[in-house]
């Protein structure tokens, strides 16, 4: 059998932009799954809800809003950062990729502060109740993606320092910013659920 | 669909294929030899292989429990097995079955096959592929394990709360469960992830996706079944877990907990898995047929368009399994005509097979059989599984052998059957030699006979009242006859799968040689040596349309992609659609991290058996080991 | 071919064993109720219509291979894509809607609320026994018993369902199908007996390690007879008329029974009365008990309630025949017949033993 070559890809570049890399859908994959793992929490808080006679169970607040609040402008900031150090990197800005990249990290350890507050300050425990085991189970779940999300954004932080990027080359950035817009939006979601719904409905 | 644009103005000239630049080629991409070589092994066909190899032997470990526990039931009141062993052992049997087989040795086959069938070098995630491997295979050794020193799970595959909470379940088997189950998400999530990054992004330049093998459409299918189903079950087992480590109440309900959001939970997941563990199947008997009628299979868009209803409608039915725990009626009827309606796309397929063999000349060789066996017994079990869709008569037979006898008809039926068709028509690909054709048949026989001897009569001992998962009856219930003959059944259809079991093994050594295509296939995978090389493809070929080989074969040319370095392991990246060439990706060498996180993951997860503070020392050491893995070696320079 | 022969005999012979269904203690195919009638109805409909599919797909599969026999054919992509529609879509689309409508309207009948005249009985699930409390029409306690239920024949039976510990199912097929006893949740089902008899019942729901002995009977008789039966079981026990039975009274009270089981007229406490199906579960291992340490426990460990004990045909939930020898076995140990069983062992002296057994007996 003949062989014909009809297309030579020695000419390709072998650095590979947002979607065209796999690891970009890959990170896609990531997300729709923890997307999935969120509504698995999210149903059984409505269905705790739906069943209980009370809820929160009588003599027990819903947590208060400030901290919570507070945490949901600290994450859309360092979003905004994490797209600036985007920008910067398709700029060659290194430092200000750097800057913004700590940034994010400095804004995710502030929520991660606050979290601990309001769990100190939570006046029910995980074993006293359905309602205590699914707020600090959410919070807790949350705190850790927090934590994997900003140790990540570190690493991404001192490979910049150390100029492994550049606009080229820079699918490590992109797929860590994915995951943490969604880390950081996703609290949304469950801040309206933990907060707001049993002071709504 | 748009055609791909292929450069064939005019011959492009290329570096002839020297002896010396397919060896380097072949060095590239070799997997290193030797007992640590072994662990940091990521090439597809390795991993997948494995993936392979570890599923069957939990198949017959789990069907070594199933005769056990038959040959206990074969008489009233028998002594072979007290309670606390035999509800270890079907609690074994189904989680092996269901989470150490079923679905492993899909993917194992998808990640074997797949990146074959679409024309590549390799998955778009090696080192996670290996990962995905060691963590499988560290939860099937956990569980074995606990069953050896006698605490293994007792509460069934399902592991209903509150029987599998702390109260009543104390012991130590229930957690190795829930961390079993951790395990196994994050293999099948990771291969999932993988196949569906390396079916978009990686296809030959000219397979659009209407041209892609229709395995590859249902793996592709089962994928994103995984991504959406195992999420829950990893949200219910979490939940699990933490009511038993650290007291949580979600499912005590003194403190509020609601069991049947554990039933909820469980069965959203539980239900797709079946069509998990269905759906490639289906893939694979389109592409036996495709071969032994030579004719490609009819209806492409409709047999498409069946799997990702399949798909989806899976996600709609999972009520069915809760018709008795007092839900209001109305709510429940929905539930009935979802799990009536998830029939039609499986009439479709089988009737476009059908259309598709219609007075063709199909050669009878072993795999046909096995898909010919599928036929007689799926349909079977999907009458039964209609029958049991009925809020009524499910109340009857829900809990009993009726069941039984039905979900083991469509799996025995829908997956294992064209399963073993499969491992017989692709294993000269695999191995280099032909599986015998003797034994193949003598096995078929075996496995037929013994799988209607074996569950036929349960369909029966279900509506005389004999209910699942009890360990004896008594005899005046009268069901002693027609269990030992179950039993008798269950050793004939154990007796067929040890042969195909004895002819894997021997054909290695003893078996015809096989070319590359001893079926004359039209799929890709025929394109390569068998045993592919380690490079798969010498080079990445063009396809112009469903039937690749065929095609060839009819023009005499095989069209071709050059480019990609002999140096280092590179495949072609294409577009999602079209399958236009984009780019190139560079995928890693043999490593030894995948195997270092799996080490740290197993020892956070295990440890949380012992004491919730393993999470944060496995945390971190699962942290150390990623940095290791993901570290870039001194960035090489673009050439 | 070989599968279609196989097939063929394997259906058959399928249908052939069902008729002998019949005289199988626990069949659903011989209903005793409308609701078990209807649902057996359906069944024999199912199955005719799921016989005839069966063989229709394997002709068509078999005519399709046959026809190769003298030279390749093909179905023109007309006439396949004709098949297709018709026998892969539209006659199961028509069978499903018949089926689905009639399951439906079946099951509405099935799921309605009871009938205003219907005896409520209340069961409660434990691990592995079932504890029946008879309820009158303002849902007060009638009497109380267990493992053992009598039904009036055509009157409806409300029944209530509730869980003391895991989750349970009440199953007795010839009079319906089963309902699951959940924990935290209270069910309910009825049904009609149509005629008397014994009628055998198991658990259907697994629940740990005796699940599979989790049996119980229904007795249906004629209404006077019920009413005879109820007012019995309303009264406290039977005194003792013999010096044997007064001796095992006195065994029974001072070895420790009456921890966990009550004798109404005999043990102080009820313990049957009012237990909240939410409350904790109670997890004693009472293997590991003495018996002094069970005469201790301040909180009841649910048992059977034993007033009428001798009145009933089987022990250990249907596991045994209640007969002296088994009854002796059982107390002496009853992990030789329900491995796993809470019941502790009872060390005697024969002659205490005799005594015991006698006085249960005499519980009528």
């Amino acid at each position: 059998m003949q062989q014909r070559f009809v297309i030579d890809v020695s000419g390709y570049s072998r650095f590979n932009p947002s979607r065209r890399a796999p690891i970009w859908w890959g990170v896609l994959g990531l997300i729709l799954i923890e997307a999935s793992v969120v509504t698995g929490f999210i149903t059984t808080y409505f269905y705790l809800r739906l069943m209980a006679p009370e809820w929160p169970p009588a003599g027990v607040e819903p947590p208060p809003l400030l901290l919570p609040s507070l945490t949901v402008v600290l994450l859309l900031i360092s979003c905004a950062t994490m797209r600036w150090g985007g920008i910067a990197i398709n700029r060659e800005k290194y430092t200000q990729f750097v800057v913004a990249m700590f940034s994010s990290v400095a804004l995710a350890l502030g929520v991660l502060v606050l979290r601990w507050v309001q769990f100190h300050d939570l006046d029910f425990r995980w074993d006293e109740h359905a309602y205590g085991s699914v707020v600090w189970t959410i919070m807790g779940f949350h705190f850790i993606h927090v934590v994997s999300a900003a140790l990540g954004t570190a690493v991404v932080g001192i490979l910049g320092m150390m100029r492994f990027f550049n606009p080229r080359q820079q699918i490590a950035v992109i797929v860590d910013t994915l995951y943490w817009n969604f880390v950081g939006l996703v609290w949304i979601p469950l801040y309206v659920v933990m907060y707001w719904v049993p002071r709504w409905l | 669909m748009k055609k791909t644009r292929i450069r064939s103005d005019g011959p492009i000239s290329a570096r002839p294929d020297t002896e010396e630049a397919t060896a380097t080629l072949d060095r590239t991409w070799l997997s290193p030899p030797g007992f640590i070589g072994w662990f940091t092994h990521v090439n597809h066909r390795q991993i997948g292989y494995r993936f392979i190899v570890t599923s069957l032997i939990f198949f017959a470990l789990a069907g070594v429990l199933a005769l056990i526990m038959r040959l206990q039931l074969m008489s009233p009141e028998n002594s072979l097995l007290g309670p606390e062993l035999f509800n270890q052992f079907f609690t074994m049997h189904g989680t092996t079955m269901m989470f150490l087989f079923a679905v492993p040795i899909m993917e194992g086959m998808g990640i074997y096959l797949v990146p074959l069938m679409i024309g590549t070098r390799d998955m778009a995630f090696p080192r996670l592929n290996a990962f995905g491997y060691y963590v499988y295979l560290t939860a099937g050794v956990v569980l074995f394990a606990s069953l050896f020193i006698g605490m293994a799970p007792a509460s069934g595959w399902f592991a209903y709360v509150p029987l599998s909470g702390k109260a009543f379940s104390p012991e130590v088997g229930m957690d190795v469960w829930t961390t079993l189950i951790t395990f196994i998400e994050i293999s099948a999530l990771t291969a999932a992830v993988e196949l569906v990054a390396t079916i978009f992004k990686q296809r030959a330049p000219g397979m659009s996706l209407d041209r892609m093998p229709l395995f590859v459409w249902a793996i592709l299918v089962m994928s994103f079944m995984i991504i959406f189903a195992m999420p829950p079950v990893m949200t219910a087992s979490v939940l699990l877990m933490l009511d038993r480590t650290l007291d949580m109440q979600f499912f005590v309900v003194a403190g509020g907990g609601e069991p049947l959001l554990w039933q909820h939970l469980f069965w959203f997941f539980g239900h797709p898995e079946v069509y998990i563990i269905l759906v490639p199947a289906l893939g694979m008997i389109s592409m036996i047929i495709t071969t032994f009628t030579r004719r490609p299979i009819f209806g492409y868009t409709a047999m498409v368009l069946s799997l990702v209803a399949i798909g989806f409608v899976s996600f709609g039915l999972w009520v069915h399994h809760m018709f008795t725990t007092g839900l209001p009626h109305l709510g429940l009827s929905f539930f009935t005509a979802a799990s009536a309606m998830i029939t039609i796309p499986s009439g479709v397929q089988i009737f476009c097979w059908i259309a598709t063999l219609w007075g063709a000349r199909i050669r009878f060789a072993t795999p046909m059989l096995f898909i010919l066996g599928f036929f007689a017994i799926f349909v079977i079990g999907g009458l039964t599984g209609v029958m049991v869709a009925s809020i009524p008569f499910d109340m009857q037979v829900h809990d009993t052998y009726f069941v039984v006898a039905h979900f083991h008809y469509v799996l025995i039926g829908g997956a294992v059957l064209p399963l073993f068709g499969a491992i017989y028509y692709w294993y000269p690909k695999v191995t280099g030699q032909m599986m015998s054709e003797r034994l193949g048949r003598w096995s078929f026989g075996l496995i037929f006979a013994g799988l209607n001897l074996t569950f036929f009569p349960m369909h029966q001992l279900g509506l005389e009242g004999m209910p699942r998962r009890v360990y004896t009856y008594l005899e005046v219930m009268g069901w002693g006859s027609l269990n030992l003959f179950i039993t008798g059944g269950a050793f004939i259809l154990a007796a067929g799968f040890a042969l195909s079991f004895w002819n894997m093994f021997i054909s290695r050594t003893r078996g015809i040689t096989a070319g590359p295509n001893p079926w004359q296939a039209d799929s890709l995978e025929w394109a390569t040596a068998s045993p592919p090389a380690n490079y798969n493809f010498r080079h990445i070929p063009v396809v112009r349309s469903r039937t690749p080989i065929w095609d060839d074969e009819e023009a005499d040319e095989r069209q071709l992609v050059t480019g990609l370095s002999n140096e280092r392991r590179e495949i072609l990246l294409t577009t999602v659609l079209d399958a236009e060439p984009q780019g190139v990706l560079i995928l890693p060498s043999p490593t030894i991290w995948p195997f270092l996180l799996a080490i740290a993951v197993a020892l956070g997860f295990i440890g949380i058996i012992f004491s919730p503070w393993w999470f944060v020392v496995g945390f971190f050491l699962s942290f150390f080991m990623i940095v290791g893995w993901l570290w870039p070696r001194r960035p090489w320079q673009e050439e | 071919m070989l599968f279609r022969d196989t097939g063929t005999i394997i259906a058959l012979s399928g249908l052939a064993s069902t008729a002998q269904a019949q005289e199988k203690l626990q069949s659903a195919l011989a209903p005793a109720s409308d609701q078990a009638s209807g649902i057996a109805v359906l069944w024999w409909a199912m199955l005719i219509g799921a016989i005839i599919i069966f063989a229709a797909v394997m002709v068509v599969l078999g005519t399709g291979l046959w026809r190769a026999r003298r030279k390749e054919t093909r179905l023109s992509g007309i006439a396949s894509r004709n098949l297709v529609l018709t026998a892969g879509v539209a006659i199961p689309l028509l069978v499903l809607i018949f089926l689905v409508g009639g399951s439906l309207f079946l099951g509405k009948d099935l799921s309605a609320k009871a009938p205003d005249n219907a005896q409520t009985i209340e069961v409660i699930g434990w691990r592995w026994w079932w504890e029946i409390r008879y309820l009158d029409e303002n849902d007060q306690l009638i009497a109380t018993t267990a493992n053992e239920m009598h039904v009036p024949v055509d009157r409806p039976v409300r029944l209530v369902l509730k869980s003391g510990d895991v989750i349970h199912s009440f199953w007795v097929p010839n009079l319906h199908g089963k309902t699951d006893l959940m924990p935290g949740k209270v069910n309910s089902s009825w049904f009609t007996a149509k005629r008397e008899g014994v009628f055998y019942g198991q658990c259907a729901e697994f629940c740990g390690t005796q699940h599979a002995l989790m049996g119980f009977r229904v007795m249906a008789q004629p209404e006077p007879a019920f009413a005879a039966w109820l007012a019995r079981q309303a009264e406290n026990a039977r005194a003792p008329t013999t010096e044997e039975q007064a001796l095992g009274r006195e065994v029974f009270v001072d070895v420790g029974c009456a921890a966990c089981h009550d004798i109404r007229g005999v043990t102080p406490r009820a313990m049957t009365t009012g237990r909240d199906p939410k409350a904790p579960p109670l997890i004693h291992d009472l293997r590991a008990m003495g018996k002094a340490e069970l005469a201790r426990q301040d909180s009841p460990i649910p048992a059977p309630d034993l007033t009428h004990f001798g009145s009933r045909t089987t022990l250990a939930a249907g596991a045994r025949p209640a007969t002296k020898g088994h009854i002796g076995g059982w107390l002496t140990d009853p992990q030789g017949i329900k491995p796993g069983a809470l019941m502790p062992p009872t060390m005697l002296e024969p002659q205490e033993l005799h005594a015991l057994v006698a006085y249960l007996q005499s519980l009528e």
